[in-house]
């Protein structure tokens, strides 16, 4: 077990309002998000020294532009002017997961004291996935001339392999797509707060790119979303019940540029995070008690429900059904909506998820008497994180 | 079956380490990269053998016999460029001779349809311009 274990712990947590298209700058959410997690703490803003961010922009073809489409750490530095600022870091091998193991890295250090952590998404107007024109560069010159690039098809392809291989039917999917809108009617932050989802709408909506149809996909949105991070005898000074960090982990399995639908990488990637976090903690699925699974496509909770060891491969669309997922089930899933709920805002509403639960501060979908809280940030395949929070330290 | 007249494919740009790729298309064969340590074929071109870390890599000609590893069938027409082709396969091969080594392909001379995981596959080349060559792939014969 990690000598490391519940030493840092997750404080307050923040949103912007996340909405399709904004009429004011990304920048603008990201400082409501930060002013709401250092809020929901019980600080002020000139106690925050530590800031960390993943800022890259998904949608593809569109310009990085500093405080309109990402908000970086110089960004975010430009606007706090922090006082007692000791620390920062942007990460780019992992996902924003990466970020946060990263501030926990620095608290423990002793290199900052309360570190604050934000994901900010930009919807670009026009066509998201902004492809290239005339030529294909670099890797894509294996892939684009065939089409490849639209929304979904990287997961998609990978999906095709697993239900076939495995003899399974994508209408099981809609199980997870409704019980998650089910789930996001207890959360008001999420995009999809207050719009149900039938099986039908799901059969009847449009394919995207097969075997995905329209509500396998997150919607892009417009938000941010941060959370303060800060070592455990601090975190018990301040408003927030804390939630326990009691281990991670980060994909090891490396991938080669422009390689393209491989399952068998989804699956190395998401068992070797999962199984440095279930070392660190000592715990194992059996023992967890919420799960956050990331859910950009909704094919990436079948690869982290069997990387990360809940169900055995080819097993995951049967172990979703018959009420497992709901907030009473057996492995309540996705309680926040996920981003299938919320829209995109990629892995740290699961990470805010499973540290409310954890604290029991989730509201209307807290599990009941949740202790062990497990989180699985971003697809597993190339920049996946996996968490545990605790309730209590141990 | 999927009308491919009507689409603009981005044309590829080679590079140092893809040049041979494109240039044995050129002639109507498939090469992929090997690594003259431990013979293992690997696709896209890296820099280095990603089984043995050998340096040695030189392109190798291979049949273009294999199975779809998997494919997706694209519906959405936000790439203008291929909107006229939807719904239209977009597979993944894996060569007998190639282990591991993922080729992007269409599925083309076939209804979209008969793309499943594991189907019997072969080359077929489709010049874009007079310096590119696209590997494609055909049910096999
Ligand atoms: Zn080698």
């Amino acid at each position: 077990m990690w000598d490391n274990r519940c030493k840092i712990a997750v404080s307050g947590v923040g949103y912007s309002k996340v909405s399709r298209m904004a009429d004011i700058p990304l920048a603008a959410h990201a400082l409501e998000a930060v002013k709401g997690a250092v809020a929901d703490s019980g600080l002020e803003m000139s106690d925050i020294d530590g800031l960390a961010t993943y800022p890259e922009l998904p949608a593809t073809g569109h310009a990085e532009v500093d405080g309109i489409s990402i908000v970086s750490v110089n960004c975010m530095m430009a606007m706090l002017k922090l006082p007692a600022l000791t620390w920062h870091i942007q990460v780019g091998t992992t996902n924003i997961g990466g970020a946060v193991q990263q501030a926990v890295n620095a608290l423990l250090a002793g290199v900052c004291k309360y570190a604050v952590v934000w994901r900010a998404m930009h919807n670009p107007r026009g066509t998201y996935q902004n492809l290239p024109g005339a030529q294909a560069q670099g890797a894509t010159q294996f892939t684009a001339p065939y089409g490849f690039g639209g929304p979904g098809q990287g997961m998609a392809v990978a999906y095709t392999r697993w239900l076939e291989r495995n003899g399974q039917s994508r209408d099981k999917m809609a199980t997870l797509a409704v019980t998650q809108r089910k789930h996001t009617q207890h959360n008001p932050h999420a995009y999809f707060y207050g719009t149900p989802l039938t099986r039908e709408d799901y059969f009847a909506s449009r394919m995207v790119a097969h075997p995905f149809c329209l509500f396998d996909c997150d919607i892009p949105v417009q938000g941010a979303v941060a959370i303060v991070l800060t070592a455990a005898d601090r975190a018990r000074d301040l408003k927030p019940t804390p939630a326990y960090i009691a281990g991670y982990g980060q994909r090891l399995h490396f991938e080669t540029a422009g390689r393209i639908g491989s399952l068998s990488s989804y699956m190395e990637g998401g068992s070797s995070s999962a199984k440095l976090t279930w070392e660190r903690s000592g715990f194992s699925p059996k023992d967890v008690d919420v799960a956050q699974i990331y859910d950009g496509f909704s094919a990436s909770v079948i690869y982290g429900l069997e990387s990360y060891g809940f169900c055995k491969e080819g097993e995951a669309l049967d172990f979703i059904q018959d009420g497992r997922i709901e907030l009473d089930g057996e492995l309540p899933l996705n309680t926040f909506g996920g981003s299938l709920g919320t829209g995109r805002i990629h892995g740290l509403w699961h990470i805010i998820e499973g540290a409310l639960q954890a604290s029991g501060r989730a509201g209307s979908r807290q599990v009941k008497d949740a202790n062990v809280s497990f989180v699985g940030a971003s697809a597993p395949i190339v920049t996946g994180t996996t968490f545990i929070f605790v309730r209590e330290p141990y | 079956m999927s009308d491919w007249s009507k689409v603009t494919r981005p044309i590829p740009v080679p590079n140092e380490w893809t040049k041979p790729f494109w240039d044995a298309a050129k002639r109507g064969v498939l090469e992929l990269q090997r690594c003259q340590s431990c013979g293992h074929f690997q696709h896209p071109p890296y820099a280095t053998c990603v089984q043995c870390m050998g340096i040695d890599l030189k392109f190798e000609p291979v049949r273009g016999d294999g199975a779809i590893y998997a494919y997706t069938i694209m519906y959405h027409t936000g790439d203008k460029r291929f909107a006229s082709a939807v719904p239209y396969a977009s597979i993944v091969v894996e060569l007998d001779e190639a282990p591991g080594a993922l080729l992007a392909g269409n599925l083309l001379e076939a209804e979209y349809t008969e793309a499943k995981v594991g189907r019997r596959v072969e080359v077929i080349f489709e010049p874009l311009t007079n310096d590119i060559t696209l590997p494609q792939f055909r049910l096999a014969r």
